[in-house]
């Protein structure tokens, strides 16, 4: 394999092949300076090939049975002929920097199909980050041919955020509790959602997510919806029934005719573009900001007198941001 | 001299003794999170809830019988199971001869699992880890020439209970026995699979139904045959502590207690043939106290049903030596280790035994070391002279009080599994299995660390390797498996199967005695695994969910040096080349025993790897493609069950086939050091048998990466 060559690459994953899609997201996930270098090249050249799929975030509080459901719906959709890639974001350890990536363990069948391709990734120690690199993978796997991309993320805050910015629908699972519905449910999270799901609607558990389903209705009709035309709904699921979340799918492709329909599909990917440009820079621009050499100087001295209380936060990023310009940024680098 | 002072006196005694060290420090706290203090008194006793009592009487903390061994000694019951029905069954014969009274039969895999030896996914299993049973003519062999009116035959099987059961039951028939005069036990314990070893086929809830069906048969029809042995063994070999075995283990029979009841059975009719079954490990006193509380405890649990019949709050048990107190390193140290254990047992009152052969942490037992291990007990039982009193540690100062605290340990739990809805419930929300895990993974800490002194292991460690035979498993098993089964279903008449088959999945959508369906189809010569997908198409196959904890290995070993210099490792890789190192730990074959990955997961992932798990039962070519799509650097498949001579190459052979020749293989568990050097001239890199330290393992993993 020659592993530098971005042609090898985008010729690999153009004829969809599992170990050199693969190879080509662990390239965009690397940390090293050349293999950045070389994703860059390969996202740029197969973003003709992207595109042409939807995209359905997925998120939800530990032991919501995400990976569960993912294993229903994507069978459902694998079965009928699509071709369904999944990327699992799991959660690092702060401490030890290492992760335990456990999702497959819940999707025995959906990974063992012949229509899949299940990536699961560390979300690393910075959020953002992981974001980014979701978002070239996501591509890699459209142009590999990949019609149906699911992003899993997990547990409540900040990725979340980040993923509902690069998908056409986002969906929050979610399950019936004893009557304390709302807690714990930040009602960003509610906002950004184009559709809630309780999922276990099953067996003994009917009649509880019915009543879960009613209370979340009336909550969401207090939130304004992110599209005018677009009301997000509560549906019910379960995935342990068979096609038991096939109500779910429905959804999304009401949602997603809809949205073609008025035009929103179109502008809000070409929103979600210019958003995660400026995710780049800003990126980039911390990153610049972080290495300039004066900057790294300061940076210890001036927390300090930050801890200590000797100058104000704000004084403090005056005074950095002083140190950061145009000039310093060439010297810097 | 009063109690009150001579105390006091032996306090001054021992601080001086100590030279100004506080007397405290004597104090240990076990796992369990009990305080053993370094004398006991008979102020001890003054609190103790069964002070008193008598052996063969209510609280039964005593022990069940009123002689005990005095009357008749424990049941020597070694668990065997040769790969063939005909292997097997010349073992047998050949133990009964030499004074063995009763026989336990271990099933291989793909028999517990549902599948009949043709079946695709399990060509690596056939014949390892115990017999192959395929149709009642294979039963038929096993128990050639054993009559089964006079033998008491134990069977371990819990996921194929139904077409395992009626094979041995329709065995019986042909051979002239009546139901009525068989006599044994069946494993039945489908909760505790769930929790650990994973030899389940269907879901709790018609695994439940199907414990009914086989107690309201057998209830009626065969009186002298215990329908259930509910098992804390595995848990224990999971990692579990004394507490959390017993805890776990009376919480899973009140739940086939009130599963029976539920079923509109009559308390006394079912409980008195209820048996347990405990696991031994090497805290002497602890598993002790450990028999003795159970009874206890069990007594106290089955009174709320308030049974007429004093047998029914009875527990009565059978025990086996600890498989994961032995090591491979040093193997001769695990024959002293068991006669350990083995006291143990016999001083808590088991009912029958099994000690473990000194060469399981390398392989199956040998015709020798098998030997060793029965005369363990024959020794203890015919020379030591321990049977002649009963309960010969009642009205110990510290074996009273020990029994006491697990008491009151075990009573937290219990209510804390009783708040979420009884045991089902509670393993539904994962709580038991976690609890082991954790303990598990800071056991594991604790010896890498030499906290937990393991000879030969972690201290006192042998120069050269002492290297013992090992049995081997011929390869050609499965063909005389696939032949015999072939010609049966040559032999025999198609529709009448088709029909018997059909009658069962109608029983399983509706209510019919699911046992009665199978023994029909049983006579009719359907196969096991036939009888397993008839009621599999109405209850589906359960998928476990595998959670897995994180953080205990590294809080365990106090962030030591060890672990912050492999975290450093992990992260100059990460320097190096762009990521973590990133190792994919799989489970081939039909091998449930998940223990050992998960300690390694969290482990490793606490020591800075990314760590992928692969769902259970994979075949070599499902691990293969998760290991290219996860992009892996290495994948370390753990094997216990003597698969890796077929499953290790097939995997390898299919990573090369995905163009992946690239991605390490490595192995870990129970491989015998003679199969080494096969394993590494497929391409294996590096092996880690029982007993390395999970450090050692890291580091040469990352050595093995280039790291």
């Amino acid at each position: 394999m020659k592993e530098k060559d971005p042609e090898f690459f985008i010729q690999g994953v153009l004829k969809n092949n599992r170990r050199i899609i693969a190879k080509t997201i662990t390239l965009i996930e690397s940390s090293l300076a050349r293999d950045k270098k070389v994703s860059f090249e390969i996202v740029k050249k197969i973003l003709p090939y992207s595109g042409k799929s939807i995209r359905l975030g997925i998120t939800g509080i530990p032991g919501v049975g995400k990976s569960t459901f993912i294993e229903n719906l994507g069978l459902l959709l694998a079965n009928s002929g699509h071709k369904v890639a999944v990327l699992a974001v799991d959660p690092t350890s702060r401490k030890s920097g290492g992760s335990i990536l456990g999702d497959k363990t819940r999707m025995e069948k959906l990974a063992a199909h012949e229509n899949t391709f299940i990536r699961p990734s560390p979300a690393g120690k910075t959020l953002g980050g992981v974001a980014a690199k979701t978002r070239e993978a996501m591509l890699v796997c459209e142009a590999a041919g990949y019609d149906t991309i699911l992003v899993e993320t997990v547990g409540v805050g900040q990725s979340e955020t980040k993923v509902s910015t690069m998908v056409d629908f986002f969906l929050v699972l979610l399950i019936a509790g004893a009557g304390d519905e709302l807690q714990g449910i930040k009602k960003g999270i509610l906002e950004i959602a184009d559709a809630l799901a309780i999922n276990k609607a099953d067996n003994d558990n009917i009649d509880k997510a019915n009543k879960a389903k009613k209370i979340y209705e009336m909550a969401l009709h207090f939130l304004s919806s992110s599209s005018s035309s677009w009301n997000p709904p509560v549906v019910t699921c379960s995935s342990i029934l068979e096609n038991g979340t096939e109500n779910v799918w429905k959804t999304v492709i009401k949602h997603n005719k809809l949205m073609k329909r008025t035009g929103e599909f179109d502008h809000k990917r070409k929103e979600q573009a210019v958003e995660w440009m400026w995710n780049l820079v800003d990126d980039g621009l911390k990153k610049k900001f972080m290495e300039t050499s004066i900057v790294k100087k300061e940076i210890p001295k001036i927390s300090k007198q930050v801890k200590q209380g000797l100058i104000s936060p704000s004084a403090a990023a005056e005074e950095l941001l002083s140190y950061f310009n145009y000039k310093n940024i060439l010297i810097g680098t | 001299m009063s109690d009150k002072t001579s105390i006091e006196t032996w306090k001054e005694l021992a601080e001086k003794q100590l030279r100004g060290k506080p007397l405290d420090s004597l104090n240990k706290t076990t796992p369990e999170g009990i305080e053993i203090k370094p004398l006991y008194t008979a102020k001890d006793l003054e609190n103790i809830e069964f002070n008193n009592s008598m052996p063969g009487q209510e609280p039964f903390v005593r022990g069940p019988m009123a002689t005990m061994y005095a009357g008749r000694p424990w049941t020597i019951r070694q668990y065997a199971g040769f790969s063939t029905a005909k292997e097997s069954n010349d073992f047998y014969r050949k133990n009964l001869a030499a004074g063995q009274m009763g026989l336990s039969v271990a099933f291989d895999l793909p028999t517990h699992r549902g599948y009949d030896s043709d079946h695709p996914r399990v060509s690596g299993d056939i014949g390892k880890a115990g017999v192959a049973i395929d149709s009642v003519e294979d039963m038929k062999i096993l128990f050639n020439e054993i009559p089964l009116d006079k033998m008491s035959v134990s069977m371990t099987m819990n996921g194929a209970v139904l077409p395992i059961l009626a094979g041995y039951i329709v065995a019986a028939e042909e051979q002239g026995v009546k139901h009525d005069q068989l006599k044994g036990t069946i494993q039945n314990d489908i909760l505790k699979e769930y929790l650990t070893r994973n030899t389940y086929i269907y879901p709790p809830k018609p695994s439940m139904r199907i414990i009914s069906d086989i107690m309201a048969f057998c209830s009626k029809e065969m009186p002298g045959f215990n329908t259930i042995s509910i098992s804390g063994y595995h848990m224990m070999e999971a990692g579990a502590d004394s507490v959390l075995q017993t805890a776990f283990t009376l919480a899973d029979g009140l739940e086939y207690v009130k599963a029976a009841l539920s079923s509109g059975m009559d308390i006394d009719v079912f409980a008195p043939r209820l048996s347990f079954f405990f696991g031994i490990g090497m805290n002497f006193f602890m598993d002790i106290a450990m028999l003795r509380a159970a009874r206890f405890l069990w007594a106290e649990l089955m009174s709320q049903f308030n049974p007429k019949n004093p047998k029914s709050k009875m527990l009565r048990t059978h025990c086996q030596t600890s498989g994961w107190s032995l090591t491979q390193q040093d193997p001769y140290n695990n024959i002293i280790r068991t006669t350990l254990e083995c006291m143990s047992a016999v001083l808590g009152g088991t009912q029958s035994l099994h000690t473990n052969s000194f060469d399981e942490a390398v392989g199956l037992p040998t015709e020798t070391s098998a030997r060793v291990a029965r005369n363990t007990q024959i020794i203890v039982q015919e020379e030591s002279q321990v049977c002649n009193v009963v309960d010969p540690l009642g009205g110990s100062y510290y074996v009273e009080s020990l029994t006491q605290s697990i008491v009151d340990k075990v009573r937290e739990i219990l209510t804390e599994i009783d708040e979420l809805g009884g045991m089902a419930k509670a393993i539904e929300s994962g709580m038991p299995k976690m609890r082991i895990e954790e303990v598990s993974a800071r056991r594991q800490a604790r010896i890498d660390q030499g906290t937990d002194t393991i000879v030969g292991v972690n201290k006192y460690l042998v120069e050269d390797e002492v290297h013992i035979e090992v049995r081997e498993v011929s390869e050609e098993v499965r063909d005389e498996q696939i032949a015999r089964l072939e010609q049966m279903k040559k032999d025999r008449d198609n529709d009448k199967v088709k029909d018997a088959l059909n009658q069962i999945t109608k029983a399983a959508e509706a209510d019919g005695n699911l046992l009665e369906a199978c023994l029909a189809a049983t006579r009719a010569r359907a196969s096991a695994g036939e009888i397993s997908d008839a009621m599999e198409k109405v209850f589906g196959r359960y998928v476990a969910t595998t959670q897995c904890i994180s953080g205990v290995y590294a809080a365990e070993s106090g962030n030591s040096e060890l672990v912050e210099s492999l975290r450093k490792r992990t992260k100059d890789f990460k320097e190096k080349t762009g990521r973590r190192p990133r190792i994919l730990l799989v489970k081939m074959g039909q091998d449930g025993h998940d223990r050992g990955v998960k300690i390694i997961a969290t482990a490793y992932a606490d020591f800075g790897f990314d760590v992928d798990l692969s769902p259970m039962f994979q075949t070599p070519e499902e691990a293969a493609r998760i290991a290219v799509e996860n992009d892996v650097h290495i994948v370390g498949v753990s094997s216990l069950a003597a698969g890796h001579k077929t499953l290790v190459p097939s995997l390898i052979k299919a990573l090369k086939k995905e163009d992946a020749s690239d991605i390490k293989v490595l192995v870990g568990g129970v491989i015998p050091p003679g199969d080494y050097d096969f394993l590494k001239d497929v391409g294996v890199v590096d092996i880690f048998g029982p007993g390395v330290p999970v450090t050692d393992s890291a580091n040469r993993t990352l050595n093995a990466i280039g790291a």
